[in-house]
Order: structure tokens, then C-alpha cells, then sequence
């Protein structure tokens, strides 16, 4: 086994890292751009105008005549090139000013900020429980076509077929209403974690499990892991040293797919559970037709998902160097 | 086995859905004195807050969300499958750059944008249908072009292109159809997706119109009499998820080697006749 030190020497000194973390670097600043240019455009692609429905707003849901329009315009910009509009819109939200939300008057940042906090609680939770699907898998493939694994994979089925709306209504009745052992909705204390969490998990942790089944069975009949067995490596060993490394890659993959599902998770989950989150405003805002809020979150859950994909990419070029071509 | 499982369950859904008279009342006729009742002869699930028959509306919601799926993932898999086989069969620059794409609209939360889409184009049927199809086409576009890039060296392929099979000639007649069988394994899992992500839109109030028959707004409009009547919820739910497991299982049943090696699409593609020319389809 090489050391540590002598592991960190070869990373440093590999140029294919460097070239796949440069590319993916390069690539994640311009996915950044492409989100701000969506989120920006988003409300300039609405259906009329957005100065229009802006002021319609700020006059409380009066038509306001055209020359009321025209002044509108000019004074806050909406008469400027695109670009120039873009850039300026650039400048505000970069300095934490993202407009007003339409439906509560506050500032879109104060309210993404609370609702980002909330969200990342319950997603950090329904996360490690989702993690659980490792352990779970490496037993399946250890027993593979054993009760447990067959278990696991009816799991893994029913879960993906399962609603989640529905799943954490049944949830909320059995548990909160029924039993009585946890509250069925709010926030604020760990009890009310769970029983939202769980339910965005449900539909993950089979996958998750499923994967590392699947490729640690691969590995383990793979030439490289019976040539270590017989010459002699403890099984466990050749376990934990050689195949279980050799799984990061496509456990890291769909661990980065599932923390795109788990928001989607959230967003349903979050309204029913009366959660305060990022899903929850997002489908309020929708509701309601609160355009500066909808923008807001647009560009929140874009970056958010550009740096998760860019961790996981930098992840699996850092684990597996076989890998470093491709990315 | 699970083949068989998924097939008989859509099998009843099938079945529901092609015989409307079997619901035994109309599902949107409303009886405020005969709300909240239990199962009976005449009601065999019972009715809902409105006094409507739940079984009848169950039956009817199947020409609702499945029907919507369908159209998202025709339309989804139309686009992504042209821009996929295209962009494998040119290769180069063009092919990078839609991976790019495809990779970049991959990563972001599908049901979170397709939501946040709606909500600009605004909330109706038609703006859902769009929205989802909007976010999924990549996963279509991804498949077909490593599938393009792979036929693309074949021999059938490089024949068809040495005697002189127009570009759109060699896509459809010869591409597409070794596309097919692997299209509709993804197809399978994409309209489970589609399914619980209408009927979820439709629970937050942004897919069906109010008082549509649809199962995940049926869901949402017995929320509150959930305690007293839990069939209410029941019902809908179990619709939805014996229509995603038969549809989860065949996908599973599709894609495994074992099934394909029996099933009609796994013959190998034959090379036609060179005079069975391929330039009318350009």
C-alpha cells in the first residue's frame, strides 16, 4: 500500500487531473453563466411584458396606463439594451439584491436565506439516510440472491413507484395522526425532521443500494480481485482495498443524481410537512405568481447543482484516475 | 416473473381505461347529501367530499395522467432522439457541444425546473406537458447518440453510406430502427416518471384543473378528510403506483438480456437490398 504522502505526490504530478479539473472548472463557470442568463431571462421571456406586470404589481393590481408605462420603463432601465440590462441585473444580485417578493413585500434574498436554511436541514438528513443505501448494498452483493437482497431490491422497486405526495400523507396519518409518535407537521425540532426526510429517502436509498450491489458484485468477480484472493489477501482485504475502490465511481454518479432527486423530493414534501423550505417557497411562488421570487430560486437551486456536480466530478477524477479522460 | 407482474398490472389499467362504461356513475356528478359515504353496492369505493364516486372518477382519472405522460414522453423522446442520433452520426464539434447541453440540463432537479418552467409559461395542461418534456428530452438525446456512435462504425451503416444513402436516410432507415429496442426500455421508465411528476404538479395545484378526475388532485382535495375517510387517499394512490410498478417492472423485464434475447425487437437488424433505396426519407 502506498502512503499517504506518496498518494498526494501522485495526484499533484498527474497532468491528466490537472486537464480534467481545468475542463470541469471551465465547464461549471460557464454552466454558472448559463444559470444567471436563465434565471435573468426567465422573467424577460414572460408571457407580456416585465415591466408591465412589475408595475401592475407596485399598483396593486391596477392596469397602469401606457405613459405611466413608458416613465416605468425608463426610469428603472427596462429600456436598455438587453445586455445592459443583464449586466446590470448582474451588479444588483451579486450585491444580494434580488427584487421584492411579490407576496410578502420582503426582500427575495431574506427569504431565500431562510428557506436555504430550512431545506438544507432536511436534505443533509434525508442524505446520510440515503447514504445508508452503501452498507445495505455492499450486504446485498455479499449475499447475493439471500433474503436480504432480494428484500432490498423489492425496496428498491416499490420505492421508485411510490409517490412521494402520497407516501408522506400515508406517512403523516400513520405516524402523527394515528400513532401519535411524531409530530405530522412544522419545523423546529429534530422529531419534525424525520418523518419528512424519510419519506425523500425512500425513493433513493434502493437505487443507491441497487448500484453498489451491482458494482461490487462486477468487481468481485473481476480477474484482478480472485488473482489477490488466491494468492492470498484477506477477503476482507481485497474487499475493502481493492473492490470497494473500484465501485466510487459509479456510487459517486448516482449519489450526485440523487441529490438532484432529493430536491425534487423536497419541493412535494416540503408543502405537505409544512416545512419551510426551498421546494415549499418555490411552489408557492409558482402558485401565486410571484415572478422576483421564481427567479430567485431559479438561481439559488442552478448554482447549488453546479458546484454539487462539480464536487462529485472532482470526487471521482481525484478517486479514479480512469476516469480523468473522460471528464 | 416481474414481467409477467408488470404486464398483468397494466394490464388493468388497460383494461380500465378502454372500457369507461364499466364506472358506474358519471365522475363528476355531484351529490352533497350523499358525501363522505362508505363503500357500498351502488358506490364501491364510496364517494368523496363531494358526494362523487370514487371509482368512477378512479377509472376516468386513467385517460387523465397516463394520457398527459404519454404526449410528454412522445414528444421528449421525438426531440431528443433527432438531436441524439443526429449529433452521434455527425461526431465532432457539434456532437461535444450537445453533450455539453445534455449534461448541463442533466444535472439540475428535473421535477424543480420543470415546476419553475410552468411557472413562467404559466400554469395550465399545456405549459406542464412542455415543461416536463422540456427537462426530459436529454435523457433521450444522451441515449440515442451513444447508441449513433456505436452503429455509426458498423458495417451495415458504412454500406449504406458507401452506396450513397443520403444523411437523413441513413438516420432513420438504419439508425433509428437499432435504436428502438433500447428506446423503449427508457421509454418505459420515463413515462413512470412523467406519471408521478404530472400527478405530483397536480397535487401542488398546478397540473389538472380543479375538479379534474386526476388521481394526485383527487389526493390533494381528500388531504383534509384523510383521518375519517383514508380510503379516500388510498384509492388514488394505489392507482398511481399499480400503473408506475407494471410500467417499472416491464422496463426492468426489457432491459434484462435474458427477456430480450426472446422478445420480437432483439432480431439483428438485416442488411437490405441495395436497391431498396433510401433517399425518398431524406
Amino acid at each position: 500500500m502506498p502512503s499517504n504522502r506518496q498518494r498526494q505526490g501522485a495526484i499533484a504530478a498527474d497532468p491528466a487531473l490537472v486537464q480534467a479539473l481545468t475542463r470541469r472548472l471551465i465547464y461549471g463557470a460557464g454552466l454558472m453563466v448559463g444559470v444567471s442568463l436563465a434565471a435573468f431571462l426567465s422573467l424577460r421571456a414572460l408571457p407580456g411584458d416585465f415591466a408591465e406586470v412589475l408595475l401592475t404589481y407596485q399598483m396593486a393590481g391596477e392596469i397602469p396606463s401606457q405613459s405611466a408605462l413608458d416613465r416605468f420603463r425608463s426610469e428603472h432601465g427596462f429600456d436598455a439594451p438587453i445586455l445592459m440590462q443583464y449586466l446590470r441585473w448582474m451588479v444588483a444580485a451579486l450585491t444580494g439584491d434580488l427584487g421584492m417578493s411579490f407576496r410578502s413585500g420582503d426582500p427575495v434574498i431574506e427569504e431565500l436565506r431562510l428557506a436555504v436554511s430550512a431545506t438544507l436541514w432536511l436534505t443533509g438528513v434525508s442524505f446520510a439516510v440515503v447514504l445508508l443505501g452503501i452498507p445495505l448494498g455492499v450486504i446485498a452483493a455479499l449475499k447475493a440472491g439471500g433474503w436480504w437482497d432480494r428484500l432490498l431490491t423489492g425496496l428498491a422497486v416499490v420505492g421508485m413507484a411510490i409517490p412521494n405526495f402520497w407516501h408522506a400523507l400515508l406517512f403523516m396519518l400513520l405516524f402523527g395522526l394515528v400513532l401519535g409518535w411524531l409530530p405530522s407537521s412544522g419545523y423546529g425540532t429534530w422529531a419534525h425532521v424525520v418523518l419528512p426526510a424519510l419519506v425523500i429517502a425512500t425513493s433513493s436509498v434502493g437505487v443507491v443500494a441497487r448500484v453498489v450491489r451491482r458494482a461490487l458484485i462486477e468487481q468481485r468477480q473481476a480477474l484482478y480481485a480472485r488473482t489477490a484472493r488466491s494468492k492470498g489477501v484477506a477477503p476482507l482485504r481485497v474487499l475493502t482495498d481493492h473492490c470497494l475502490v473500484n465501485t466510487a465511481a459509479p456510487v459517486l454518479t448516482v449519489l450526485g443524481l440523487q441529490a438532484a432527486r432529493i430536491f425534487d423530493g423536497a419541493i412535494v414534501v416540503e408543502t405537505v410537512f409544512g416545512w419551510p423550505g426551498l421546494g415549499r417557497a418555490l411552489a408557492e411562488a409558482v402558485l401565486n405568481r410571484d415572478f422576483p421570487m421564481i427567479q430567485g430560486a431559479i438561481l439559488v437551486i442552478g448554482i447549488a447543482y453546479v458546484v454539487i456536480n462539480l464536487l462529485v466530478d472532482t470526487a471521482i477524477a481525484l478517486i479514479d484516475p480512469r476516469a480523468r479522460a473522460s471528464l | 416473473m416481474s414481467a409477467r407482474v408488470g404486464l398483468v398490472l397494466l394490464g388493468i389499467a388497460v383494461v380500465g381505461a378502454a372500457v369507461p362504461w364499466l364506472a358506474p356513475h358519471d365522475p363528476q356528478a355531484v351529490d352533497f347529501l350523499g358525501r363522505l359515504q362508505p363503500p357500498s353496492a351502488t358506490f364501491p369505493l364510496g364517494t368523496d367530499h363531494m358526494g362523487r364516486c370514487v371509482l368512477s372518477r378512479l377509472l376516468h382519472g386513467l385517460h387523465v395522467t397516463p394520457l398527459a405522460a404519454l404526449v410528454v414522453v412522445a414528444v421528449a423522446a421525438a426531440v431528443g432522439t433527432a438531436i441524439g442520433l443526429t449529433a452521434g452520426l455527425v461526431g465532432g464539434r457539434l456532437d461535444q457541444f450537445a453533450m455539453r447541453v445534455v449534461d448541463a440540463v442533466l444535472i439540475f432537479p428535473a421535477f424543480a425546473v420543470a415546476l419553475a418552467v410552468s411557472g413562467i409559461l404559466g400554469i395550465g395542461l399545456w405549459s406542464i406537458v412542455l415543461a416536463l418534456a422540456g427537462v426530459h428530452w436529454a435523457d433521450y438525446a444522451r441515449l440515442s447518440r451513444n447508441l449513433a456512435v456505436v452503429e455509426r462504425g458498423q458495417a451495415y451503416v458504412r454500406a449504406a453510406e458507401a452506396l450513397g444513402v443520403s444523411f437523413g436516410g441513413v438516420l432513420v432507415r438504419r439508425l433509428l430502427p437499432a435504436a428502438v429496442p433500447h428506446l423503449v426500455v427508457l421509454a418505459t421508465y420515463s413515462l413512470s416518471w412523467a406519471i408521478l411528476s404530472f400527478a405530483g404538479l397536480s397535487f401542488l395545484g398546478l397540473g389538472a384543473e380543479p375538479g379534474t378526475a386526476e388521481w394526485g388532485l383527487m389526493i390533494a382535495e381528500a388531504r383534509h378528510h384523510m383521518r375519517a375517510h383514508p380510503l379516500l387517499i388510498a384509492a388514488p394512490g394505489l392507482a398511481i403506483v399499480t400503473v408506475v410498478l407494471g410500467l417499472n417492472l416491464l422496463g426492468d423485464a426489457l432491459a434484462d438480456p435474458a427477456t430480450r434475447r426472446r422478445s420480437p425487437f432483439s432480431r439483428p437488424i438485416k442488411l437490405r437490398a441495395a436497391k431498396q433505396g433510401d433517399a425518398s426519407c431524406a
